[in-house]
């Protein structure tokens, strides 16, 4: 005999995503999903921002890697709360993975929570975790041909953070042309420029970022 | 994309559905993949084949059908549609990437045939 469905295949992750987003609604605690190609600064970014602003508002992290420790050592020696998740192959977070690890931490106590995805310019574009809102970081290094390869990351951002500027002049990168690429794929696309090196740019980013939590 | 954990996701719908009506076997499934979803169909019948050896599911056909990509771009205001595979999401009239899309992005189970 035949059934007749209208069955989503990836409903189970979807559905998943928005149970974490309810649940980080409840517990009040503001969600970022940050990406970026491996290198890009990631857990840089986290140490800066989490530095400037640790005194105003209670963070939490989730960090994503296939393997090992390294990023939440980094991460525990500021004093935040810390859950390593290890994905053992998947390039990607899933909003089962974040589900697990968020019973880890005190969300309660927290306002706002970072989750540093896998290193990887596609994958986590695809799948929702239950954040409020996706961050993703461009390094001067890799380029100023990556919003048009990549473009479902630039698309899927509101915000695109552009790091290592203080490199710009030893480099053949545009900046413009990033932004400018960046803006054609996703109008709306909210950029700022830092160095995590140098902290140029940190305080922007950081004003605006506090801003969206309260 | 991700087709092996799709056809994963798909199996394991499919069999719960199977048992829920009171059956026990999967002849066919059919699928309903938009072309802006990225998905590769031969890649999603390639692991859908190996994944199903064990399962209900094992003599059954997967038929997969694709949708066309249709939108409204936001600044030259018209409808398109395109069969091509579409993951950048630009108006072919203009050129702006600031289009909303009616259709595509479908990834549904649609109907099964069990016994």
């Amino acid at each position: 005999m035949k059934v007749k469905l209208t069955t989503k295949i990836l409903d189970a992750n979807e559905r998943i995503a928005e149970e974490n987003k309810k649940m980080f609604k409840e517990a009040g605690v503001y969600v970022v999903n940050l990406m970026s190609s491996p290198g890009a600064g990631k857990t840089s970014l986290l140490e800066k921002t989490i530095e400037a602003i640790k005194d105003k508002v209670k963070v939490g992290v989730i960090e994503g890697d296939i393997t090992g420790t390294n990023d939440a050592e980094r991460i525990d020696r500021l004093g935040v709360p810390v859950v390593q998740i290890n994905t053992e192959g998947a390039c990607h977070l899933d909003a089962n993975m974040i589900a697990d690890a968020a019973k880890e931490l005190p969300l309660k106590d927290l306002d706002l929570l970072f989750i540093e995805n896998v290193g990887n310019l596609v994958c986590p574009a695809e799948f929702k975790v239950g954040e409020d809102v996706k961050v993703m970081i461009l390094s001067l290094t890799e380029g100023d041909d990556k919003p048009l390869k990549y473009p479902l990351m630039f698309q899927e951002s509101s915000v695109l953070i552009i790091n290592k500027i203080d490199l710009k002049d030893l480099l053949d990168v545009s900046i413009d042309k990033i932004k400018k690429d960046a803006q054609f794929l996703n109008p709306n696309i909210k950029i700022f420029e830092v160095s995590c090196k140098t902290g140029q740019g940190i305080d922007e980013w950081t004003n605006w970022l506090l801003t969206s939590i309260s | 994309m991700h087709e092996a954990s799709i056809a994963y996701e798909l199996l394991n719908l499919a069999v719960n559905e199977c048992y829920k009506n009171g059956y026990s076997k999967i002849e066919t499934i059919k699928v309903l993949i938009g072309r802006a979803t990225g998905v590769v169909p031969q890649a999603l019948l390639f692991a859908f084949n190996a994944l199903k050896e064990d399962t209900i599911a094992k003599n059954a056909n997967l038929i997969i059908e694709e949708t066309p990509v249709k939108g409204v771009c936001n600044d030259c205001k018209k409808e398109f549609e395109s069969n091509e595979n579409y993951i950048l999401f630009e108006c072919p009239n203009c050129g702006s990437f600031s289009v909303n899309l009616i259709s595509g992005k479908e990834l549904n189970i649609t109907e099964m045939e069990v016994s």
